[in-house]
Order: C-alpha cells, then structure tokens, then sequence
C-alpha cells in the first residue's frame, strides 16, 4: 500500500501547475477587475487595428460596438435564452455522467497502484483522441441527437476528471496512511475516512477543468442535429455571415463560463 | 460501499477485490446507462423522420411539412431536424436517424456502389440551384478564366464538383487537387473542397478565387459583399438534378405505403413552390418557420428569377432553382460517365468498373414518382415537356 503510494508513477507529472493554480485562493477582487479591463481594452485595441481596414469592412461585427449591440438584443430573445438553458443542461448533464464515473474510477486508479498501471496506457491512449472523433460512434450508439452531445461531453472530460482525481488521491500524505494501516484499517476504511474526504478539493479541481474542456467541445456538438444551443448560434451567424451576433454568443459563453466556475470555487472552498 | 472486514490471512487483499468488483459494477452501470435509456420502445406507431442541411436544396422536404402535406397524407412525421454538414447527415441517415433525407446525387451513388449501403434514390428533389461565384473585381467571366486558379468545392462526390470539372475540361484545362501552396500552372485549376458555411469568407478572404455550392450561399455573398455570379448551374446543364430524395431499403421493403404516401407529400410540395416562390422563401426564412438561419431577402434572390443579362442561355428559361420530381434515366447515366471522369480525393476504382445502365436501375426506384405524378396528372405541372413521351428528355449541356 505504501509502496503505492510512494511509486514514483508517471502520474506524478500531470500534478502539474493547473491543479496548482486552481486550488489558490483568489481573493483579490481588485485584481479581477483589473484584469478584465485590460482584457476588455486588449479586445478594443486589436479589433480596431484589424476590423477597421476598409478591405475587412464585412467582418466590422468583431467590433466591440456591433458585438455589444448584439448581446443587448439577444438578451431580449427567448431564443438566446433558450439556447442558454440548453447548453447548460447539455454541460451539466454530461459533466454529471462523466464526474459519476470518473471519480470513482479516479479515486481507485489513484489508490491501487496495480490498476493504475493496468490503466495507464488505455487512459493515455483515449485522453488523446479528439472528442469530435467520436462523432459517427456518437451517432450510431444513441438513438437521440441529444443523448449523442452528451456523449461527446463525457468522452472529452472524463480523462481530466479521472486523472486529476487520481493524482488528488496520490498527493495524500502517505503518514496517515501508514498511521490508519499501523492501527488495522481496511482497505474500505483507508478509502472512506482519508482518502475521499481528502481528495475532494482536486476533485473540485477537476470538474472545474472538464467545464472548460466541455465548452469547448460544445460548439462542434451542436453540429448534430439539435434546434437550440449556444454552440447552434455560432453555427447559424457563421451559415450568414453575421458576425456581431457570432461574437454577442462568444461573449455569452464566456460570461457563463466565469460564472460556472466561479459556482464551483465557493464549493471548493467550502470543502477544503 | 459497505465491505466485508473479516480478517482472514490475507485481509488486504481479499477486501480491495470486493471492492473493485463492486465499483466497477457501478460505474459500469453507470456508463453503460445512456446507451440504453433513448431506444424507442419496439412495436410503437413508426414515425417518419426526415433530415436536412441549411440549404435551400432542401426546400420540399421542408414544405411538405410545413404545409401539414405529410399528415394529410396519413403520415406521422417529427419536425425535419437540421444537421450543418453532409457527414453529419450521411452519418445520422446510415445510422438510422433519419429515414427520408435530400442528398447531392453523387453520394448515393458512392454510398450504394462503394460502401454497398442499401440507398436507393426515389425522386429529383430539385433541379438547378447552385452557381459558380467569383469575387466582383476578379475579372471572371467564364471557365477558361479560372486557369491557374483556387476553386473550392463542397465535397468531393457533389454534382458542383462534377460540373464544375466539366466546365473546366471543356476549355481544356486539367483540374488538380494540390496541397495548399502548391504551384498551379497556367492551365491548371486547383480544387479544394471547403464546408460551405465557409466559402464566402473564404472567396471574401482571397483563399479562393471562386467557389461552387448550393443556394443560399451563393445569394449570401451577393447579398453580403456584392460577389458575382460567374455561371448558375442551371446556366450550364439545362435543369439538371441535384439534390435527390432518398431512403433506405428497408423502408421500402417493409413500408412502401409510407414511401408512396411521402413522395405524394413531396411532389405536391415541389408543385406549391414553383406556384409559391415568394411564399416559400418567407416560410424558410428565420422571418417564418426558421427551417434556414437566413433573411427572406436573401431566400428571395434563390426562389426569384434570373436576371436574363445574367445568363449565357436566356432561351432555356431555366430557374435559379427549380423544381421537378421525375428522375430522368438519361440524367443518372450522364452522371454515372461524368463521374468516371470526375477527379476525387481517396480511391474511386469502384467507378470505373461499374455498369452504367445497370447501376442506373439499381439506383433509382421511380415507381413511387411515377404514381405520385400520375395521380397529380402527369408532368404539365413541371415542365413543358412533349406529354407523349414525358418521361424521356435530352440533357442539354453547353459550356462557354
């Protein structure tokens, strides 16, 4: 057991600065803002250096005030906020499946270094195929379009969830193990009273990745035949050129995004 | 996860294997949970579902919904449900997702003669409709001026790729297919194929020099940066076909009611629009039922006529886009030795060895077509064709 968790396991290496960087305590507010404004003016700056010269004249919606202009109008569309509520339940639903096996399967590969072997090579081998290879597979295992987003949902998190939670798993200091094993616990009793409640955070940590990841596959998914989604508005303004729009649903997204993870930080904190 | 803490000789082991067993049972459970919820119960009344692609090649499909001619028919039919690329649709169609679908003609045929799918053509689900669209300021008037260009095509097995290699050979220029870079000699025009969202920016953009695809694409990049349109389609090949409707074998095998019942519903569709063209660009724009992203304006130009200084044959009097169900043999077969000739991407051998006349009946099933328009009186109501021999034509193809 110790052994295991000793091994000096290629693992190790994913301990990488992300996990890092999600787990710090942001508490400065100021900082955000000030970020945002220098993103925002960034934005401005290159925008109006590019998608003013007369030859790209067609392309102006990438322009903040077009864009904006946009956003304010697809706020009064139920359309947008259907496709808002959509695309959520969509990131949701599939970051719900996959959480409920990738962190069982997290915590056991992280736990039992034989299985962590034995798993080592599929895990490398799927986390690298892109999830929108998945498409025809998607296509011929569901009966539903719909059931076939949330699978290409799942395919792409689920390695990060899997592998960050192992690593949680592995970061636990090996002396309250030994000191638990010294005093006759189980396997079962290792895994219930140490190792989840101490790899929540990286759990957190990890779905709080997988959201990022499922955003990104979201817009290829709405590909499939769906008639609402944020994924689905960006599809449509690039079918008609209307870029103002393309870039108001950008904007969304990431609004949505920031929120979402900002949901999941509170939890985190709550938890470690 | 309750376990079993006996302690025999080796507690460790023996509990770690409960464990796993029990975890992977749930995850597999788990996992294994989506894939089993969505198939539909068995036995349950068939409903017929229809796919397409946002393009105005799939307007009967669409208004035969729209307009309820499916459920006067007895049919139980879902919403067509919109996918954005021919895999998409070819994918959802193989996997059974769709049973009624609008496909470039070209595809079946690579599906039923390479891939040996069971797709068999029904009717012509428009003809015309597509166009070659250059850049206003290009200084292209015509095929002999594309030499040493970029042209882009929407897939390799597309009637726009057929034509367009057809116009090309005919002024004597060799259609290449080069990696992007590549040097293009002066009598040789590089294709490549690009999704069709992405061809007008990419003409915008000066990737392309000049790109052939259906409508509304065509009119979007009039609409949008004034482009030109160098050749409608239509222009070229007197009302050839290019989208058709097509369904599995099995449907007509288990249900030829039901296929004989929706290619009622459509031939009384393609009828309403070419008596409708205003109405039907309004009912598939996002102004009406939103069957297509785009503005009726833009749709207008597609159903409205052609200008005739735009056309280098005035006296055919073709359409932009036109429609008519019967799927002329002449047409497959001039199709079929077109593609022989036809450069594509990947292996296409399975061409050259196949038997023209034969693949042509294999093909097409016009039997349901032929009832349709029977009982709606024959052919008058789409062309003015000889009625003596209604079902038999000349292709009537000029390139200049």
């Amino acid at each position: 057991m110790l052994k295991s968790i000793n091994d000096n396991h290629p693992y190790r290496g994913v301990r990488s600065g992300v996990s890092l960087f999600f787990n710090r305590v942001w508490s400065g507010w100021k900082y955000e803002l000030a970020g945002f404004f220098i993103f925002a003016l960034s934005w401005i700056a290159v925008t109006q250096f590019i998608f003013t010269r007369p030859e790209l004249y067609h392309f102006k919606g990438f322009l903040p005030g077009p864009t904006l202009a946009a956003l304010a109008d697809a706020f009064q569309n139920t359309k947008f906020w259907v496709s808002v509520f959509a695309s959520l339940r969509r990131i949701v639903l599939g970051i719900a499946i996959s959480a409920s096996i990738g962190l069982p399967l997290g915590v056991l590969i992280g736990f039992f270094a034989r299985l962590r072997k034995l798993t080592y090579s599929p895990i490398q081998f799927v986390r690298m195929i892109s999830p929108l290879s998945w498409m025809p597979i998607a296509l011929l295992l569901f009966a539903s379009f719909e059931s076939a987003v949330h699978f290409l949902i799942v395919m792409a998190t689920i390695c990060p969830i899997i592998l960050n939670t192992a690593v949680g798993v592995m970061d636990i200091n090996p002396q309250w193990i030994k000191m638990a094993l010294n005093q006759g616990a189980s396997n079962v009793q290792l895994i219930q009273t140490i190792v989840i409640p101490y790899s929540i955070p990286h759990m957190m940590t990890s779905i709080r990745f997988a959201m990022g990841i499922a955003w990104i596959v979201l817009v290829p998914a709405e590909f499939l035949g769906v008639s609402s989604g944020l994924g689905y508005l960006i599809n449509d303004a690039r079918d008609t050129m209307e870029y103002d729009k393309l870039m108001a649903v950008i904007i969304a997204i990431g609004i949505l995004g920031f929120i979402l993870d900002r949901v999941f930080q509170r939890m985190q904190h709550r938890y470690s | 996860m309750k376990s079993n803490p006996v302690k025999p000789a080796s507690p460790e082991r023996i509990s770690r294997r409960i464990f796993l067993k029990k975890a992977i049972r749930t995850a597999g459970v788990a996992a294994c949970a989506p894939m089993v919820f969505p198939r539909p119960a068995a036995g349950k009344k068939r409903t017929l579902k229809i796919g397409y692609l946002p393009i105005t090649d799939a307007t009967p499909l669409l208004v035969a919904y729209s307009l309820g001619y499916f459920s006067h028919e007895g049919l139980d039919v879902e919403r067509p449900v919109m996918v954005r690329s021919w895999n998409v649709l070819s994918e959802s169609f193989l996997t059974g997702k769709f049973d009624l679908v609008h496909m470039l003609f070209p595809i079946p045929v690579w599906m039923r003669f390479k891939q040996n799918i069971p797709a068999t053509v029904l009717a012509w689900d428009h003809t015309n409709g597509s166009a070659v669209t250059v850049r206003a300021d290009s200084g292209i008037n015509g095929f002999a001026d594309l030499s040493g260009k970029q042209v882009a095509v929407p897939s390799w097995y597309s009637m726009h790729n057929l034509v367009m290699q057809l116009g090309l050979q005919v002024q004597g220029l060799e259609p290449v297919i080069r990696p992007p870079g590549s040097n293009i000699a002066a009598h040789e025009v590089n294709l490549v194929t690009l999704p069709p969202p992405d061809m007008p920016q990419a003409l915008l953009g000066k990737k392309v020099d000049a790109f052939i695809v259906a409508d509304p694409f065509n009119a979007l990049a009039q609409e949008k940066f004034s482009a030109k349109i160098m050749r409608y389609s239509g222009d070229i090949w007197k009302n050839h076909p290019c989208c058709v409707i097509v369904t599995n074998d099995h449907l007509i095998k288990e249900s030829p009611i039901t296929v004989q019942k929706a290619i009622n519903a459509i031939v009384r569709a393609q009828s309403w629009c070419l008596q409708n063209p205003r109405e039907t660009a309004h009912l598939l724009s996002k102004d009406g039922e939103g069957f297509l992203p785009v503005n009726e304006s833009v749709l207008n130009r597609v159903f409205g006529s052609i200008p005739d200084k735009e056309l280098t044959h005035p006296q055919w009097h073709v359409e932009r886009i036109g429609f008519q169900p019967f799927p002329f043999p002449s047409a497959t077969r001039f199709i079929l030795e077109q593609m022989k000739k036809t450069k594509v991407e990947g292996n296409a051998d399975f061409l050259t060895a196949l038997d023209t006349q034969a693949a042509v009946s294999q093909l097409v099933d016009d039997r349901f077509v032929r009832k349709a328009l029977d009982e709606m009186g024959g052919m008058k109501g789409f062309c003015h064709c000889d009625m003596k021999d209604e079902f038999t034509r000349e292709e009537i193809v000029e390139i200049n």
